[in-house]
């Protein structure tokens, strides 16, 4: 091929896409749209259920303060700590709980796998940013808070090409 | 007397010593802060515009993996096991799982497999288009910056709805994946699957038919096949220089022997072919993605319940995968304990370091980051 028709070719090709619509998003106004409602695991089975790995969201009902999460973290990135709690719970004794440090989690939901009790999970919330360290620190009560989450969109994919929406 | 060195002959760091040389000779460091050059660092001695003396430097992010490896059990392993190459995680704990697979005697389930297989190649089709984006912006073509890092997300949307993570999945477990996929997963992989081949194929028209490529690339950097063969070189770089080397055809892994795909292979071994090879490969990876959608059992256990802290026997095993880049090896000593005695990664991008002083000497220094980036080196994987 000729250095003229192979340049006029790569031109023409670039020309094509102008007619199309940006593949981006406006990220704070939009929001990527992603699978349930987090990851969660399923101890009978053994197998976890698919989901986005964001914040964790803890069921105090549920938490018997067994510290197996603590334990399941402990070599990976010592994110979670078991402070006491002043709640009173028939099946948590010790009253403890975990209490998750997002300056140092790696999000790869191995504590969710590690509880046998259905009391930890994810959920899709990512927005985690803060000015202070102490700030990521999450206590009990604030991870047992459902988060809002407003995200709705998605890959489109037509004749023309993809694009969020 | 006469031993003593002057401090001016000293060297003071490698690279930066003050030698007498010939006026003609320069050294110039690339690296390691430059934004070509990754986290390494290549010692060049230039006469003019030709390199007359290349000594790439790598180690600037080692973070001993190997020996982190030897303090954590076979399911703490697996987050910092993937943090070498977080755009190819799934292919670099491949080889760890099928290993201590191996050592525990593990069986894993026919759905698994398949799955497995999928995540692999989505995260191929990750890595070659980073790859690919940073190989055009160092070439000066912003288009194919822009193009493979928007199309990169269609593999990391499906990933994401797979795995729940964008990068660092960690989804591969000893003995199967963490969870089965998403309902109708199926149907939206298959369409944007469909529509990410449709954009490959766009490529060849404004990037490897671009006449301004082929001039900086072709005949630049050949490696002829024998060489190849000598300097231990694998993947892509193997591929381009004519010999037929995948893990994937001759050390079927999983479900690889039942899935149709080929290897591609051209006989050039210069840096328009090591360029070329990654892009015809995500077109494999698209048809084994399909091929695997289709012959995947429609239900079952995906995942073999482990005791919490399993124990291996007293062996050693090594399992290799192809990955992004080539071939992926990871060798586990066990001695009946919890965590592995000893695990050694043979990582392709550092084998492929090699042949770089030999393929940049004599170059002129203009076709350096054409011919670099064309070896498929990932710094971070090479330092461990």
């Amino acid at each position: 091929m000729g250095t003229a028709s192979g340049i006029i070719k790569a031109l023409n090709s670039g020309i094509k896409h102008i007619a199309t619509k940006r593949f981006t998003f406006r990220y704070p106004e939009q929001k990527l749209k992603f699978v349930g409602d987090g990851y969660q695991y399923d101890p009978n089975s053994g197998v976890g259920i698919a989901g986005y790995k964001g914040r964790h969201i803890l069921f105090h009902d549920k938490c018997t303060g067994c510290q197996l999460c603590a334990i399941a973290c402990e070599d990976i990135a010592e994110a979670i700590a078991m402070p006491k709690v002043e709640e009173e719970w028939k099946h948590n004794k010790k009253a403890i709980m975990p209490q998750i440090d997002y300056g140092k989690c790696v999000f790869c939901g191995l504590c969710v796998d590690a509880c046998p009790f259905y009391a930890l999970y994810m959920t899709n919330d990512y927005e985690l940013s803060s000015f202070t360290k102490e700030a990521l620190i999450y206590t009990p009560a604030q991870l047992q808070v459902k988060p809002k989450v407003d995200q709705d969109v998605e890959i489109l994919i037509d004749e023309k090409g993809a694009k969020h929406g | 007397m006469s031993n003593q060195v002057h401090p001016k002959d000293k060297e003071i760091l490698p690279g930066l010593q003050i030698e007498k040389v010939d006026d003609r000779i320069m050294t110039l460091n690339v690296g390691p802060q430059h934004p070509g050059s990754g986290h390494m660092r290549i010692i060049l001695k230039i006469d003019g515009d030709y390199i007359v003396h290349t000594d790439p430097d790598p180690g600037y992010v080692h973070r001993g993996e190997e020996k982190m490896a030897e303090y954590r059990n076979y399911i703490t392993n697996i987050p910092h096991l993937e943090r070498p190459v977080i755009h190819d995680s799934c292919n670099i704990l491949y080889p760890y799982c099928l290993g201590v697979e191996e050592l525990l005697g593990l069986e894993v389930p026919e759905r698994a497999k398949y799955l497995r297989v999928i995540a692999a190649e989505l995260n191929r089709c990750v890595y070659i288009e980073y790859w690919l984006a940073i190989y055009g912006i160092f070439l000066g073509h912003s288009t194919m910056f822009m193009w493979p890092m928007g199309d990169r997300e269609l593999c990391i949307d499906l990933l994401d709805k797979m795995t729940g993570a964008r990068v660092t999945h960690a989804y591969f477990v000893p003995g199967g994946v963490r969870n089965d996929i998403p309902p109708n997963f199926e149907d939206v992989c298959l369409r944007q699957i469909n529509y990410f081949e449709k954009r490959l194929k766009e490529y060849a028209d404004i990037f490897y038919d671009n006449p301004i490529l082929i001039s900086r690339t072709k005949d630049t950097g050949i490696l002829s096949r024998e060489d190849a063969i000598k300097l231990g070189t694998t993947g892509s770089v193997l591929r381009a220089s004519g010999v037929d080397f995948d893990i994937r055809k001759k050390e079927p892994y999983d479900v690889y022997e039942e899935l149709d795909f080929q290897t591609n292979v051209l006989k050039e071994g210069d840096s328009y072919a090591r360029s070329k090879i990654p892009w015809l490969d995500m077109f494999e990876s698209c048809r084994i993605i399909r091929d695997a959608l289709k012959k995947m059992p429609k239900s079952g256990s995906v995942r073999v319940k482990l005791k919490p802290k399993p124990k291996g026997g007293d062996t050693e095993v090594y399992r290799r995968v192809e990955s992004g880049r080539g071939s992926l090896g990871m060798h586990i000593v066990s001695r009946g304990l919890p965590q592995p005695y000893r695990l050694k990664i043979s990582v392709p991008s550092f084998r492929n370091l090699i042949a770089m002083p030999h393929l940049l000497t004599g170059e002129k220094l203009g076709n350096m980051p054409a011919v670099y980036w064309s070896l498929n080196y990932w710094p971070v994987e090479a330092d461990r």
